[in-house]
């Protein structure tokens, strides 16, 4: 492998790469704003110069790739300098926003001011401004924040496929804008906000909720759709404020979608089901595990049972559904069910061009993988236990007894007689296989709400022989 | 969608498509076709051009705000650009503007009521041996002075 | 000296009926050297000749032009474009107007043999869009030359076919850089791309592109007609073949284009014998040697040669030879402010010193020039341009702070006078 020489460090590189990419992997942060590894180089915020022997300018970093025996400097006086130049530039019109910007705290302008500016401002001019569009239920903007890095512009045209954001004028003046005050109309609006190096372009959800230093992170992965775009899941105080994408090179690279992004929402619902409770009459009450399990255990103890497993649960959770009909109920039937028209994996298929697959649940393949057969057509037995993670959709269901164990909602309760609550994706750990055949894991992010459990816990008080009955 | 352009302007831009690989780069051409029609660059026509050439509404819009010669707003029948790049004010452009300026009523940037005259400032035009020089539409008006500035002007009027 | 100058254009700048092929053909050997190199020259013959010449971009950069078409790869699977660039934006630049309205063929047989020379079918020409007759003149000079069969399949019964397209621009300064060009032709906003890849590989429509001045373009057919030896010792300095097309304006008394032998004439030689002196009896006190962009000089600098090396060694720039005389009265704050205003207009705004650091050159300059600005304002000024100066994506940068740092460290008493109060804008 080719080796060439940063800040007196030798490191190897691939043919191709990069300054940054090859200064990140020798521990060496160049400050940037326009480049993203997602995008294509444009070498324009003029951030990440860097000193090249026998190159008598300073050259960019991004647009720069190694070559063999290149010796680079990254902390020279030339280069600090130039890099304080820049800042002061970016500075001159930016507004000092700061204690009411969403971006505080995770905003590469004010880590990169700190880390290579000037304490002082040597402007005193009046600052341009600009009159804002409403861009739509995803993304606040604010343009006089701008620093015109252009990664907006070249998402759009280049992940999200649609050259909505453009800029218009030029020089001095140049506005980054939708026309016409049109809402953006991509699907992948919410990238906007991950990519805009500054509080430009932010999520109207986040919107003045919760200061960034504040949030715990947990890794985890989106369950949108057999996709599994990688996500980060930004939380406090057991309440989820945002989810962002994490990298994978493999599977989502940098992005993600807003319905996955923002399918958090769910999980902390009003109308969820947090307790268990029993249909009487026309009203639900709510009644104690000690009373509902027990007849879960008799109805299904005979005649014809229906296990309806979501494609939307963990392989723990489907396995330990099966051991328990296996142990207990060897009559049940198992199928599953998640998309309608996309029963199985075969009849799965990309969405669109980008990253969405036509099954809404994560894990078709992992129930796949575990043999177990999909439902055709509409649920009928004499008994129904549908096991559901909150993105499976509830098939037609004809029975004399139906239950329901997992996520449900006050909207669709109706159809049972008990529901049992149960882990939502972000409170729980777990397995999932995406629609390439990759395992990954989900991490618990949240402790359970309300009196929920998890699947493998109800099935095994209600099954096991030697549970006495508890005491609410 | 309607269509504001005419059969003139489709045909005119049917004889340019084959001379280029790609269909983006009649945008320039197609502009300077419809406002040779028009006058100037409405947002439908920019739309009918975007849909013309196949693109998003927005590329046709940032492509058209970058060039100072796409007229976005209406300009009057007679725009008057005058230069006062170098050499041009060393030999008197701002002058030339003032004169102007006052004889028509308007500030640079700004159309008589009537909708004859626009008044712009401008960069170097590329006649500076001859400077100054002004643009009137499409025509070159050069080694201007006060005198023939006048008289091109009253001449316009009179011919309105 | 100016006179016994072997020219090889201004000759024919006189009237508009010499734009003719009839004219072209009888007068000026028109399509001769064509037929000679269609005839029997191999493209990598043509180069030779052309690098023998020894001529130097005259677009403003001065690169040699037969090194440059040289890099362009002899086999490529994707077709192969020369691009003429007729821009022509630089201030006080009005030369190649002259070569488009009087000898369009000039131009178009270059083009034919250029495009030869590469390996191009189709050659485009980007001319400024405020030249709008000039634009409708080439291009009744193309059908010309297309109906003598001078131009479409089988030139010559060579085998090799050329279309030119006339392709208009529509008022950007930064369309005057090469791939500004390119992607302007390309229909996008005219902004400079990243170098690597140079457009030898990836230039228009991600094809490998040559693109040339018209000056440039327009001399190829003399370098064939006289053999590149020939044409190279027409020039009277190193490395500088054939003539040089200036234009000649501000406060002289014969304001105008002319035609010299490159490196022939100091600089104060064609002020004062082409240009007949300053202008009504004054006193010179600075001239702007090679654009608006060139480093500024005064009145006790002009005895350079003017070619690109010794102008160089002087610290300024040949540039596109626009020459600019300043006579005594006039207020260099106010004349740079002008000049910086024109940068930060024509900025395409991609790269941050030159998006917010020409505007803010222009906001100190006009301060300045208000009496509303403190003495340090003027080092500031200065410091900022040295900010942009070699920081930026594409040369705009260093051509907008050029003129800043020579004007004041040259009139410096000037700027200083404003700062302190003594002088008003008026």
């Amino acid at each position: 492998m080719p080796k060439c020489t940063i800040d007196g460090k030798e490191v190897e590189f691939k043919p191709g790469e990069n300054l940054v990419s090859v200064a990140k992997r020798a521990g060496v942060e160049i400050p940037v704003f326009c480049y993203h590894p997602g995008l294509s180089v444009v070498a324009q915020c003029r951030m990440c110069y860097v000193e090249v022997e026998k190159m008598p300018k300073l050259q960019t970093a991004c647009s720069t790739q190694a070559a063999e025996g290149m010796v680079v400097k990254t902390q020279s006086e030339a280069v600090k300098k130039g890099r304080a130049g820049t800042m002061e530039f970016l500075l001159l019109n930016h507004p000092l926003d700061c204690p009411i910007c969403d971006k505080a705290g995770e905003c590469d302008l004010q880590d990169n001011s700190f880390g290579h500016g000037s304490e002082y401002m040597r402007h005193g001019e009046e600052r341009r401004t600009y009159v804002d569009v409403d861009m739509g239920p995803v993304i606040q903007k604010n343009m006089n924040r701008c620093i015109h890095c252009t990664r907006c512009i070249r998402f759009g045209e280049e992940v999200a496929g649609i050259h909505e954001m453009v800029a218009i004028k030029r020089g001095n003046n140049i506005d980054i804008t939708t026309i016409d005050g049109k809402q953006l109309k991509t699907e992948y609006a919410g990238n906007y906000s991950d990519i805009c190096p500054t509080g430009s372009l932010t999520l109207k959800d986040f919107r003045f909720k919760k200061r960034a230093w504040m949030l715990q992170k947990t890794a985890t992965v989106c369950e949108g759709c057999s996709k599994g775009c990688n996500m980060e899941v930004q939380h406090e105080g057991n309440v989820v404020y945002r989810c962002v994408p994490r990298e994978n090179l493999e599977i989502n690279k940098y992005w993600m979608c807003d319905e996955g992004r923002f399918n958090y929402h769910y999980v902390q619902d009003p109308t969820r089901i947090l307790s268990p409770m029993k249909k009487s009459g026309d009203s639900w009450l709510v009644a104690g595990w000690d009373e509902l399990l027990p007849s879960l255990k008799s109805d299904t103890a005979t005649g014809d049972v229906l296990f309806l497993v979501g494609t939307d649960l963990t392989l723990e959770e489907m396995k330990s559904i099966r051991e328990a009909a296996a142990a207990w109920a060897p009559h049940a039937r198992i199928q599953s069910f998640g998309t309608p028209g996309v029963e199985t994996s075969s009849l799965d298929g990309p969405k669109d061009t980008i990253l969405k697959m036509k099954s809404k649940t994560s894990n078709l393949k992992g129930a796949e993988k575990l043999g177990i057969a999909p439902l055709s057509g509409v649920a009928k037995a004499d008994s129904v236990v549908v096991f559901r993670g909150g993105r499976a959709e509830l098939p037609k269901i004809e029975a004399k007894k139906t239950y329901g164990i997992g996520v449900f909602f006050e909207r669709e309760r109706n159809v049972f007689g008990v529901l049992l609550p149960g882990l939502s994706f972000l409170e729980k750990d777990g397995t999932v296989v995406n629609h390439q055949g990759t395992e990954q894991r989900l991490k618990r992010a949240l402790t359970p709400r309300g009196r929920c459990k998890a699947i493998g816990e109800i099935l095994m008080v209600t099954y096991h022989p030697k549970t006495t009955e508890a005491r609410v | 969608m309607e269509k504001h352009l005419s059969e003139k302007f489709y045909q005119a831009m049917k004889l340019k498509e084959s001379r280029y690989p790609d269909r983006k780069a009649l945008i320039l051409p197609a502009l300077h076709q419809a406002q040779a029609e028009y006058g100037w660059l409405p947002k439908e026509v920019l739309a009918e051009i975007a849909q013309y050439i196949g693109v998003h509404e927005a590329q046709i819009r940032e492509v058209a705000s970058f060039y100072t010669m796409y007229n976005l707003k209406p300009v009057g029948k007679m725009h008057l650009k005058i230069c006062t790049n170098v050499a041009c004010c060393l030999r008197g452009a701002d002058e030339l503007v003032d004169y102007a300026s006052k004889k028509l009523g308007i500030q640079c940037g700004e159309t008589t009521a009537d909708g004859t005259f626009t008044l712009s400032e401008e960069e170097c035009l590329g006649a500076c041996t001859t400077a100054p020089v002004m643009m009137a539409n499409d025509d070159y008006v050069e080694n201007l002075d006060i005198p023939s500035l006048n008289q091109f002007i009253e001449k316009v009027k009179h011919e309105r | 000296m100016s006179d016994n100058q072997q020219t090889l254009f201004v000759q024919h700048f006189w009237n508009d009926a010499n734009r003719s092929v009839d004219y072209y053909l009888a007068k000026m050997g028109g399509y001769e050297s064509a037929r000679k190199v269609l005839g029997g020259m191999a493209p990598d013959q043509v180069i030779e000749e052309v690098k023998k010449a020894n001529i130097r971009g005259r677009g403003g950069a001065g690169f040699p032009m037969g090194m440059k078409w040289s890099f362009i790869p002899k086999n490529s699977e994707k077709p192969k474009y020369l691009v003429c660039n007729a821009d022509e934006s630089e201030p006080g630049t009005c030369k190649d107007r002259q070569i488009i309205r009087y000898t369009p063929h000039v131009l178009i047989e270059g083009l034919l043999i250029g495009s030869y020379a590469i390996g191009c079918n189709h050659a485009y020409v980007y001319i400024r869009g405020e030249y709008v007759r000039e634009a409708r003149l080439l291009e009744e000079a193309i059908e010309e030359a297309r109906a003598k069969g001078f131009l479409g399949k089988n030139i010559f019964g060579s085998g090799f076919d050329l279309e030119i397209t006339v392709h208009r621009g529509a008022g950007a300064y930064i369309c005057g850089e090469e791939t500004g060009l390119l992607n302007s032709l390309e229909g996008k906003r005219g902004e400079p791309r990243v170098k690597p890849p140079f457009p030898a590989v990836s230039g228009a429509f991600s094809c490998p592109t040559a693109v040339n001045n018209v000056e440039s373009i327009a001399n190829v057919p003399h370098i064939i007609r006289m053999g590149g030896e020939a044409f190279a010792k027409l020039g009277k300095i190193d490395k500088s073949g054939g003539t040089r097309l200036i234009s000649l304006s501000g406060h002289v008394n014969k304001p105008g284009v002319y035609e010299i032998q490159a490196g022939s004439m100091t600089l104060r030689q064609i002020i004062d014998e082409l240009g007949g002196g300053v202008w009504k009896g004054k006193k010179l006190k600075a001239v702007i040697p090679g654009g608006s962009s060139s480093p500024v000089l005064t009145a006790d600098e002009i005895d350079a040669v003017y070619d690109v090396e010794p102008l160089m060694k002087i610290g300024t720039m040949m540039g596109s030879a626009a020459i600019m005389v300043i006579d005594e009265d006039t207020d260099m704050a106010k004349l740079l402010l002008r000049i910086t205003k024109f940068y930060a207009h024509e900025s395409c705004g991609q790269c941050t010193p030159c998006r917010e650091g020409c505007h803010w050159m222009e906001s100190l300059l006009h301060k300045i020039t208000h009496g509303e600005a403190k003495p340090s304002d003027v080092d500031l000024l200065v410091d900022v341009a040295g900010n942009i100066g070699g920081k930026t994506l594409c040369a705009l940068g260093d051509a907008a702070a050029m003129p800043v740092q020579s004007f004041v460290k040259k009139f410096r008493a000037e700027f200083d006078a404003y700062a302190k109060g003594h002088k008003r804008h008026a």
